[in-house]
């Protein structure tokens, strides 16, 4: 539909000509093939401003955490969060390099798998790299993990995303002593030790976040995702990750969406997938 | 079954006895006529897949040399790894090496394509133009080494429209308003798409102490502090680039829309692993010029 034509689509008429036209012979495009993980919602959104998909793209990164800092001790395991860091920052900049090799401008709706092991982190991102169809000069390869609605608002709303920021800590929780724990024991109480391991796990993640987000002159972090808590392997250990997508505003001033209100009149409804056949 | 053109006789008694049936829900089903397109069976492909990781084909071992790249046949990934201590012992691994395990990569397409074959001939049989809603999976057969792969779908006749070209029917896994809006986008779908890629990883010492922390103050390597398992993330990303160049080697110029990625991970010795990564999709393919959307008026819900 054209922005200058009210008028709805007839899907019907759209479809007889589709299939009349694969009968046809439907002459393949040239150039190189697509890949893209978005849904049709999602590359549809992002045709709505100009862009379109152009490779599904990929960035791992594995490293190595030494035997032993697990064990009891006290304050920051350093080695942990520098291991979180290191494979965070090397899979990212893998995930922008392939972007860049394949032509796209950024990479949008990064799914973001990060495996904290005894041994290992694994840091795991799959995104679809994406440019505008009008071939705009790029500009620096973004990275964000924001879905393709999220990426659309954001653009329409006058701000860029610059990266994706990453922070992590992990703290030995101090042992109570032997007096203290016996004592506790039978008390309903706050164990200060525990507290205190949190809000030192969470500032320090969290200013690494920051950090990093200022290193890509960012103003803010936006869609903040936080994981905490003892590491199932080291209950002993408190670990803190966050992560977003670092953003900048690009427009003279922020723009404001002014959504409509609207008041469903449906009831609710139950949705049903084809998988459901399955028992599922 | 060994190809097409075998469908069980009571199979194509049912396909034809007039009733149809299809595996779509209500409001896709209801979009669906919407469209023209009418529900003709829901049709099914079905292959049992003996899997033997080191049967025919295979090189049963690693590669006999490091300099090799012939462990997974022509032009199959490789790359290996020398060991940076020297000689340590007989049992050192003094090299490792990623290779392309393509008998799997094969065997798994083989029964992928075999039961979409066997979908496509139920379609044919029933004379669709489409099937929609294509679901697949594969699972193992009870406690045997056997892989089951299973796909459905709703066989489609458009209503009004010349039959495909060869008269074999377009599919996708896509139903409903999704594929309403596919085609409203000026996308046709040509065919489901699915591809995968195994890689073996043989580890040489520096991953296998790295894996297992060894590295560093209390084991071997002379590193300090934490560094990158270099062989393991390039296993790691040479599957999902394989999986994704062998998806499209089946695109031509078209697109892969709605992609989806599983990946699995198998520890099968110390450091060493079996990366697979599967990526499944409906190729599509732009029967109308760039025409985009006007701009989306965004609500919020009193509700």
């Amino acid at each position: 539909m054209s922005p200058d034509s009210p008028l709805p689509i007839d899907v019907r008429a759209e479809m007889r000509s589709a299939a009349a036209w694969l009968a046809d012979g439907g002459a393949a495009p040239n150039g190189r093939a697509v890949t893209s993980d978005l849904t049709i919602d999602e590359a549809l959104l992002l045709h709505s401003i100009g862009w379109e998909p152009v490779e599904l793209v990929f960035g791992v990164s594995v490293t190595s955490v030494p035997v032993g800092v697990w064990t009891w001790g006290r304050g920051e395991i350093g080695a942990a969060s520098d291991a979180h860091n290191l494979a965070v920052h090397t899979a990212a900049e893998r995930l922008g390099r392939e972007c860049a090799k394949a032509g796209g401008h950024g990479v949008v709706g990064v799914q973001v798998s990060v495996e904290v092991n005894p041994h290992h982190v694994d840091v795991h991102l799959v995104g679809t790299a994406v440019r505008p169809v009008e071939g705009k000069k790029p500009g620096q390869t973004f990275v964000s993990d924001l879905s393709a609605r999220d990426f659309v608002l954001l653009s329409n709303a006058g701000w860029s995303p610059l990266g994706l920021s990453f922070g992590a800590s992990f703290i030995y929780a101090p042992r109570r002593d032997a007096a203290t724990a016996i004592r506790q024991s039978s008390q309903n109480i706050e164990l200060t030790n525990l507290t205190e391991a949190l809000y030192s796990a969470r500032e320090s993640a969290m200013e690494r976040m920051q950090a990093s987000g200022l290193a890509m002159s960012a103003q803010g972090v936006v869609g903040v995702r936080i994981t905490e808590g003892p590491m199932r392997f080291a209950r002993h250990v408190i670990g803190f990750t966050a992560w977003g997508t670092a953003v900048r505003l690009v427009a003279d001033n922020h723009v404001y969406l002014k959504p409509d209100m609207v008041l469903p009149l449906d009831d609710a409804v139950v949705q049903f997938e084809a998988q459901s056949l399955r028992g599922r | 079954m060994t190809g097409p053109g075998d469908l069980p006789e009571a199979a194509t008694r049912r396909l034809e006895s007039g009733s149809f049936s299809s595996g779509l829900t209500v409001p896709d089903f209801g979009a669906c006529l919407q469209m023209g397109l009418r529900p003709v069976g829901l049709v099914q492909g079905f292959c049992a897949m003996q899997w033997s990781w080191y049967g025919a084909g295979s090189p049963y071992m690693r590669g006999t040399s490091p300099y090799g790249t012939s462990d997974g046949g022509q032009g199959a990934y490789s790359q290996s790894w020398r060991c940076p201590h020297g000689l340590v012992s007989a049992e050192h691994r003094a090299w490792g090496q990623n290779y392309e395990q393509t008998w799997v990569e094969s065997a798994w397409l083989q029964g992928f394509g075999s039961a979409y074959g066997r979908l496509i001939e139920e379609a044919k049989e029933v004379g669709a133009h489409g099937i929609i809603g294509v679901t697949d999976t594969s699972h193992n057969l009870a406690d045997m080494n056997v892989t089951e792969f299973h796909m459905l779908g709703t066989a489609v006749v458009v209503e009004d429209a010349p039959a495909p070209p060869g008269g074999d029917p377009w599919s996708t896994y896509l139903a409903g308003q999704r594929l309403a809006k596919l085609i409203e986008a000026g996308f046709m779908p040509i065919s489901v798409i699915a591809g995968i890629a195994s890689v073996r990883v043989w580890a040489y010492c520096m991953t296998e102490y790295l894996m297992e922390g060894r590295v560093g103050t209390y084991g071997w390597g002379g590193a300090t502090s934490t560094q990158e398992i270099e062989q393991v993330s390039e296993g790691h990303l040479a599957a999902r680039a394989l999986a994704r160049e062998h998806v499209r080697r089946q695109l031509g110029s078209d697109m892969l829309h709605g992609v989806s990625i599983t990946t699995a991970e198998r520890e099968v010795g110390s450091g060493d692993q079996v990366l697979e990564c599967t990526l499944r999709g409906t190729r599509v393919r732009r029967f109308k010029g760039f025409d985009p959307m006007p701009t989306p008026r965004p609500t919020v819900r009193l509700s």
